[in-house]
């Protein structure tokens, strides 16, 4: 998932080493200072969350693959599997695994197969569940 | 050469006499252009104005010619600021841009905050939805944008708005996206019924993009550049779209319930609202939206990570479109 975790933390890092031209001093920059505030704020969400998070994705669309492995002809065994808990390595998987969370999806639609539609759109709900982000409620200025 | 005295030359050069410029402040927000203010001493007068300029890389392509023939036709219908000069090739710029009138005395508030608009959200409601009705009322070709714009068939413009979007995601992605895959498969197997009549959309009209003054009145309707031609449900729908409106369940853009707000875009644009096809299009809202935090997750990233807009817009956004996507699925399957 772009942008991930640490591509955050080096851009809140990248945008405000370079202060700018004169005219992008002032309101711009209390601007720009917002969002850094509010990107680190949701940073500390998906520090506490984003592995868990994705460890569950991963683990709940490889069911949802081998639960139609036999029907589908998918080689589940094959996708790439890790056992390491960093960022970037259950991405990976990730990737492999939603690639052919998506090939299933499309083959289940265009056989009608109303079941496993219905379990994949719950899994979607269940998938974009785990990633949200949580806004602070922040007042109007 | 700074970007004042830039200004100066071609102010000068255009109006042929001599112009200074002062208080030249980029303005927060905005991804797709830099936007600044600046007044224009020319005469013994002072021209408040803001500059739009394309951006080394934008977040979404636009046409500026598009969006400068748009503020031409509706600055006199809608509140909307006047245009006044613009350069496709730069000139003394560099980057293409256009200049608009300055218009004083209100503020842009932020959809991701509570209660953004405060005691005056039923005042600011009302204006919003009657504006954005008396836009998808006016008959296109009276307007300068028909000059540009390309006039879709009535039964196109799904087609065209959803293979547009799509493309970019396809341009643009960067990890898979099974959700709004399948929200792109499903728009298409179910495409809505036609517009009564093709109309002006505005493109990304919405919360944060338009200026109210102090007492709720709408001074300005901003932000332009993604106008066409199409079915004006389109602009409903993402007007209403949920992302808009993080704390309050009970409104559509955190300004007055639903139901009210659709009557009152009726009555405004004359057109009646098909719910069949407005929920087809608020499917729709949300795969645009997707597509848009697609290119800005691509563009921070090609960009050194260095405008933290596009951070926002590329991972809150995106996420939260991806919740709305997955529910708005479930619902038109009937599954709760």
């Amino acid at each position: 998932m772009t942008p991930s975790l640490p591509d955050i933390l080096v851009g809140n890092f990248m945008c405000m080493a370079d202060p700018g031209p004169p005219e992008q001093q002032g309101e711009f920059m209390a601007g720009k200072v917002g969002l850094v505030a509010l990107l680190s704020l949701l940073a500390a969400q998906e520090a506490e969350r984003g592995v868990a998070a994705r460890v569950e994705e991963n683990a709940l669309i490889r069911a949802t693959l081998t639960e139609a492995a036999a029907d589908y002809g998918l080689d589940v065994a094959g996708l790439p599997f890790t056992e390491e808990v960093t960022v970037s390595s259950l991405d990976r998987v990730n990737a492999a695994l939603r690639t052919a969370l998506i090939g299933l999806h499309e083959a289940v639609e265009a056989r009608d197969d109303t079941v496993r539609h219905h379990a994949i759109l719950r899994l979607y709900v269940r998938m974009a569940d785990l990633r949200r982000l949580d806004l602070p409620p922040l007042p109007a200025r | 050469m700074s970007l004042a005295e830039r200004l100066e030359a071609y102010l000068t050069r255009i109006w042929g006499q001599p112009v200074k410029v002062a208080d030249l402040s980029r303005i927060p927000g905005g991804a797709s252009r830099e936007t600044y203010r600046f007044a224009a001493h020319v005469g013994g007068a002072v021209r408040p104005l803001i500059l739009r300029r394309d951006p080394p890389g934008s977040l979404i392509e636009t046409d500026r010619g598009l969006e400068y023939l748009a503020l031409e036709s509706f600055h006199d219908r809608v509140p909307a600021p006047r245009p006044v000069a613009m350069d496709v090739e730069g000139a003394e710029l560099e980057r293409p841009f256009f200049i608009m009138e300055r218009i004083e005395g209100g503020t842009v508030v932020s959809p991701f905050t509570v209660m953004p608009y405060g005691a005056h959200a039923r005042v600011v409601g009302e204006a919003f939805f009657d504006i954005l009705g008396r836009i998808a009322g006016a008959d296109p070709a009276d307007l300068p944008l028909a000059k540009a714009a390309e006039t879709p068939a009535p039964g196109d413009c799904w087609r065209i708005a959803v293979d547009h979007w799509a493309g970019v995601i396809e341009a643009d992605e960067q990890h898979p996206q099974p959700i709004v895959r399948a929200a792109i498969r499903l728009l298409r197997r179910k495409p809505p019924p036609p517009p009564s009549a093709v109309r002006v959309v505005h493109g990304d009209y919405r919360g944060g993009n338009f200026l109210h003054a102090p007492d709720g009145r709408i001074l300005a309707v901003l932000d332009w550049e993604m106008v066409h031609l199409g079915d004006p449900l389109e602009d409903l729908a993402w007007a209403i779209d949920p992302l808009w409106n993080p704390f309050d369940t009970t409104t559509v853009a955190a300004m007055i319930p639903r139901d009210e707000a659709l009557t009152i875009w009726s009555k405004a644009s004359g057109l009646a609202v098909d719910e069949a096809a407005l929920a087809w299009w608020s499917l729709f809202a949300a795969v645009k939206g997707q597509a848009i935090w697609t290119s800005a997750a691509k563009e921070y990233r090609d960009g050194g990570f260095k405008e933290p807009i596009l951070a926002v817009s590329g991972w809150y956004t995106a996420r939260r479109h991806d919740q709305i996507l997955a529910a708005a699925m479930l619902r038109l399957e009937d599954l709760s």
